[in-house]
């Protein structure tokens, strides 16, 4: 019950998010280029929630913004579920209270989910790359992403570490203490 | 600890500025900064004049100086005069192929003006980076079909591509996804207008014909190949033409008529 609450409570945070990016990121661009919020929001899910939970967020996620925007229904949705898996290995191997860390994660989810979904756009839509126009308009996304985690790094990381009480607090092995 | 958690706060503070700053440098208008560039230029140059008149003046050079200004003067003279009589020549070819097809556009106004529109708002915009499609208020309910032509006050937007029963996915012309079967509104040389996935201002204008005589300044219009698109609806304004080497591979930037950043209304042709 309570993790259904949670998952409420994201989704309605998504939508929200779905109008930061629709309204405010379209006017506070680098060069023209918006953030992709939803790529932090989905991999902050996946490394500080479980990965049912944040997959099944994730997808839900993106077939909302498929649906919304009309595009092919469930690319940004499947999208959207390997952040949430990828980010479950992250968060087993690596540390997320490491900034750097993070801005690494950043960086590599944010470049790995454009590559696909542009190429994938490209294979359904048969139209050219523009390989050049992409590579620039990508670094620029990633730079504004790495500094948006860096701004709201300590946000996150407090907002996380409640999440995570609610989603591990069984799983804590009482033998190692 | 604490010089951690110090040095963390101003590496926040730091990127906050430099995020703002990036923002603000990025989207200012270039001719919003005239003001402080004559203002900077006002004060560097009299100072810059003064040490090269005093160089020259040491070295005996100062006749040089004195003739290099004259010679300046006359040359931007000249390149002002070349540049009236070049204005002039093209108003003048202008003129003369838009006199032959005055009787064709007064009918094709005609035509146009009998077209039944539904009036719609752009409701949303497609989130991502790589596509410029809009939403519009308006679906199957009001008789909104699949490959309806949109276009706004200045000319053409683009097309539906998918329908729900109250709003439509408008793929506009810039998208990258986009091209146009196009031709030049004086010499009727057909053209090919895609959009790009850099910008939403401009179109590429490709499979220019070899014997195409092409103009900055001439205004680019639909064909009506194609099936889509109404001939003779306004896409924009030749910009730039770019000769490669191979004269097959030429192209020419096309500035469209319609303001996408500031698109609120739209017209879709039933």
């Amino acid at each position: 019950m309570k993790k259904f609450l949670i998952g409420i409570c994201m989704y309605i945070f998504f939508i929200f998010l779905y109008f930061l990016q629709s309204d405010f990121f379209s006017w506070f661009t680098i060069a023209g280029v918006s953030p992709n919020i939803f790529i932090i929001f989905i991999l902050f899910l996946g490394l500080f929630t479980d990965n049912k939970f944040s997959v099944i967020i994730a997808i839900l996620s993106g077939v909302t913004l498929d649906l919304a925007l009309g595009r092919v229904l469930g690319i940004t949705g499947l999208l959207f579920g390997l952040i949430a898996i990828i980010a479950g290995y992250f968060d087993k191997n690596f540390s997320k209270e490491n900034k750097f860390t993070l801005v690494i994660m950043v960086v590599v989810m944010t470049i790995a989910t454009e590559v696909v979904n542009y190429f994938l756009n490209v294979l359904i839509q048969e139209i050219p790359a523009e390989i050049g126009a992409f590579v620039k308009i990508l670094a620029i996304e990633t730079l504004y992403n790495v500094m948006l985690t860096i701004i709201l790094y300590k946000l996150m990381l407090k907002l996380g570490m409640l999440l995570e009480r609610q989603f591990r607090q069984k799983n804590i092995l009482t033998r190692y203490f | 600890m604490y010089k951690n958690k110090r040095s963390g706060t101003i590496g926040t503070i730091i990127t906050v500025v430099l995020l703002i700053a990036l923002v603000v440098l990025t989207n200012v208008n270039r001719d919003n900064l005239s003001y402080a560039e004559g203002f900077a230029t006002s004060i560097i140059m009299p100072i810059q004049n003064a040490f090269t008149m005093f160089k020259h003046k040491i070295t005996g050079n100062t006749e040089f100086f004195t003739n290099l200004d004259t010679l300046k003067k006359e040359n931007a003279d000249l390149k002002k005069k070349n540049e009236e009589l070049e204005t002039q020549v093209r108003e003048l070819e202008i003129l003369k192929a838009e006199n032959s097809k005055l009787q064709e556009y007064a009918n094709l106004t005609e035509k146009y003006q009998e077209y039944e529109t539904i009036p719609a708002y752009v409701i949303d915009r497609d989130v991502s980076n790589y596509s410029s499609n809009i939403i519009i208020n308006v679906g199957s309910k009001q008789g909104i079909e699949k490959n309806m032509t949109v276009i706004a006050d200045k000319g053409l937007v683009g097309h539906v591509i998918s329908v729900t029963d109250n709003t439509a996915n408008v793929e506009v012309i810039v998208d990258s996804a986009s091209s146009v079967s196009s031709m030049i509104s004086t010499s009727e040389e057909s053209i090919i207008c895609k959009g790009s996935v850099e910008n939403d201002r401009f179109l590429n204008a490709t499979y220019i014909s070899t014997s195409a005589e092409l103009l900055v300044g001439d205004s680019v219009v639909t064909s009506g190949i194609g099936g889509i698109y109404p001939k003779g609806i306004t896409i924009g304004t030749i910009k730039q033409i770019i000769n490669t080497q191979n004269i097959t591979d030429r192209y020419a930037i096309v500035e469209t008529a319609v303001d996408f950043s500031k698109l609120y209304t739209v017209l879709v042709i039933k």
